[in-house]
């Protein structure tokens, strides 16, 4: 089950063609990079910078039924971790197949610790929920 | 400064929309429509950056 990873900035998609060419940092890129010229898209997911007209750096997950799962902005001078990323897709992965569970903030992989039925019994019982 | 963290809510649909895109697998021109996605029932994840030919 993979996720198809869109790469989006203001550059028309000549740009992205030439810049593609030319960096052999990228040479490896295999995802389609799409071009936001007017910044729309960037204003619709609120990551346009108004006084630039660039975007920042956010990522944003979305369902195979189109639905917002998760944001994460970060200003111009860092850049993201992809294990982070990685930990988050695995993670709405895990509960789209599993409603009754939820991922702690130590989940990194299948087979970790869930959380499964959180609800009135789990109350002030989280320690022993993840230790058990 | 910006009003980061985004127009739309976790938990909503997002709008479909469509861009054009270059698509380095088939060194072409393209385009990327959310419809699609949903209806080859795959997993989206939007990168955006600030610029080509930049540093990070």
């Amino acid at each position: 089950m993979g996720c198809d990873i869109i790469t989006i900035s203001a550059d028309t998609k000549f740009v992205h063609l030439a810049w593609r060419k030319s960096e052999k940092e990228l040479a490896a890129v295999r995802y389609p990079m799409a071009a936001d010229p007017t910044g729309r898209l960037a204003r619709m997911f609120g990551v346009h910078d108004e006084n630039s007209g660039l975007s920042l750096r956010g990522t944003f997950l979305i369902n195979p039924e189109g639905t917002l799962l998760n944001t994460e902005v970060n200003f111009y001078n860092l850049g993201r971790n992809i294990d982070e990323l990685m930990r988050k897709f695995k993670a709405n992965l895990h509960m789209s197949r599993k409603a009754n569970e939820a991922c702690p903030s130590k989940w990194k992989d299948e087979g970790d610790k869930t959380l499964v039925n959180p609800g009135a019994k789990m109350v002030g019982k989280v320690h022993e929920a993840l230790a058990g | 400064m910006s009003e980061a963290a985004g127009g739309l809510k976790l938990g909503t649909r997002v709008p479909d929309f469509e861009l054009e895109t270059y698509d380095p697998v088939k060194d072409d021109f393209g385009k990327f429509r959310l419809q699609d996605q949903i209806a080859q029932k795959r997993w989206t994840a939007l990168f955006f950056y600030p610029a080509d030919f930049t540093f990070v």
